[in-house]
């Protein structure tokens, strides 16, 4: 109760310090004051362009979210049950990693199409989050529940169903819950490849218009997305490791 | 060795790797034990002894350097696999996303076999944890969840029951009253059991036999006839005959 009031006090304290800051001008005409940017995003006027531009951007992410981590999990447990699979994958995801999304971009533009390039991208930042927290939880299973599956005669895959993936199960959902961001920052990347709309292309169009005010309310609009999902799945998280952890 | 053995160790030697030894640490060193069907056996010594790698050997969690190790006649690996070994270790090793009850159907589920629920309840409730049976383990005491790890252990009518220091984490009160129960519990079954612990109050009043095991490497310093008769009643503790025991094992353990 105390820390989520002096959380909420904190907030205040930022968001007041950004419009006076605003209000004074000292940042330049690039800060505009913050109730400059909410009156815009109040403007109903405008709402069909950020709507279109959220929707396609969050189409994108959740395509991109849900290919990733299914690709994640998939390539985890694979190489979980195949020890021969094992390094490869791990240098794979790896590699996949160390090269930047910018550097994927054009590629995904060559291979998909232009709609396609966001959710793509979004999926490789997904992907490696969800490997690497999969690949971990499923070696969480303590020796004593190893060594009593043992002893009750169990099989490699029965000892898969019943202690390794629900072990790791607190692991898997905080990986969703880090790579929700990142599969946004995917999207919004690969937006900039191209793609027909999206809060990516929002920012592009606002930058090089210098219409600042409308470049922080696409910013603000992906911040605070970003902000909802990763609270609904902090709350799945926390629910998991109540009943997994 | 006798051909009614339900476990059997013959001249049984384990030696562990160790980094920077090119001979490594001899755990157990020739050692033979037989242990007949229906008997008690407790296996007393001081920590290090390797009186838990016998019974991981038992369990075929380990294998033999040198020597064998039968069970009914059979490798250790071939009865796990048959799933008639029951096993309880000082730590529960309940999963916490499960029951009480779910843990102990864990068994029947590991083996393919239905689950056997009126069994489970009648077991639940021998054990004590009838009312606590949609409980998580988390919301148990130290000692409920050893009797839910028992239970556990118990539940596929195991041909050989392996305890491993399973009160080794509890109050000394607790562990008495754990103890008189699994007395009780064993009592109703009369399961080959192999207990492993450092109490020596805990093996004469549990064991039909103490086996006392020197440390480093292990070997089999004494064996103790218990001549208590069953039911063995808690006031059998406070007898001449026990304290007399006790003084004669823990000297054993001290030499």
């Amino acid at each position: 109760m105390k820390q989520s009031l002096l959380g909420a006090l904190g907030t205040a304290i930022f968001l007041a310090l950004w419009e006076a800051l605003g209000r004074s001008g000292v940042l330049g005409i690039s800060w505009p004051p913050l109730s400059d940017v909410l009156a815009m995003l109040a403007d109903e006027n405008r709402w069909p362009l950020f709507g279109r531009a959220l929707g396609a951007t969050l189409a994108s992410t959740a395509l991109g979210y849900c290919w990733g981590t299914a690709a994640g999990l998939a390539l985890a447990m694979l190489a979980h049950l195949l020890p021969l699979l094992r390094r490869g994958s791990d240098r794979l995801a790896a590699v996949l990693n160390s090269v930047p999304s910018i550097a994927l971009g054009p590629i995904f533009l060559v291979l998909l199409s232009r709609e396609s390039t966001p959710a793509a991208v979004s999926s490789i930042h997904v992907f490696f989050i969800v490997f690497v927290s999969v690949s971990s939880g499923l070696a969480r299973a303590t020796p004593a529940h190893r060594d009593l599956f043992a002893v009750l005669g169990a099989d490699r895959l029965k000892r898969f169903r019943r202690l390794e993936l629900p072990a790791a199960l607190p692991s898997l959902v905080s990986g969703l819950r880090l790579a929700w961001p990142a599969a946004l920052i995917g999207a919004i990347i690969g937006e900039w490849f191209g793609a027909p709309r999206g809060i990516g292309i929002l920012i592009i169009n606002a930058m090089q218009n210098f219409q600042i005010v409308l470049l922080w309310c696409a910013v603000v609009l992906a911040v605070g997305s970003s902000l909802f999902f990763y609270g609904v799945l902090t709350m799945l998280e926390r629910a998991t490791y109540e009943r997994f952890g | 060795m006798s051909a009614a053995a339900a476990i059997a160790i013959d001249r049984v030697s384990k030696r562990f790797a160790l980094a920077g030894s090119e001979e490594g640490v001899l755990a157990l060193s020739e050692l033979s034990l037989s242990i007949a069907s229906g008997e008690f056996v407790a296996i007393l010594g001081p920590s290090g002894c390797g009186k838990s790698t016998l019974l991981r050997l038992v369990a075929a969690l380990e294998q033999p350097t040198a020597g064998t190790v039968n069970v009914n006649g059979a490798a250790p690996n071939l009865v796990s696999a048959h799933h008639a070994l029951g096993v309880a270790f000082q730590d529960h090793a309940l999963l916490p996303w499960l029951s009480v009850r779910d843990n102990v159907a864990l068994p029947f589920r590991i083996a393919g076999r239905r689950v056997d629920e009126p069994a489970i309840t009648r077991l639940l409730e021998l054990v004590g944890l009838g009312r606590f049976a949609d409980a998580r383990p988390k919301q148990l005491s130290g000692g409920m969840r050893q009797r839910a790890s028992i239970a556990r252990a118990l539940v596929l009518e195991p041909e050989v029951l392996l305890l491993d220091e399973p009160f080794g984490a509890l109050d000394a009160v607790t562990r008495r009253q754990m103890n008189v129960e699994l007395q009780r519990i064993w009592s109703a079954r009369q399961i080959t059991t192999m207990l492993i612990t450092h109490s020596v109050d805990e093996a004469l009043f549990l064991a039909d036999r103490v086996v006392v095991m020197s440390g480093r490497p292990g070997r089999i310093l004494r064996e103790v006839k218990v001549p208590f008769d069953r039911p063995r009643d808690p006031s059998v503790m406070r007898s001449e005959a026990f304290h007399h025991l006790v003084d004669d094992l823990t000297e054993a353990l001290e030499t």
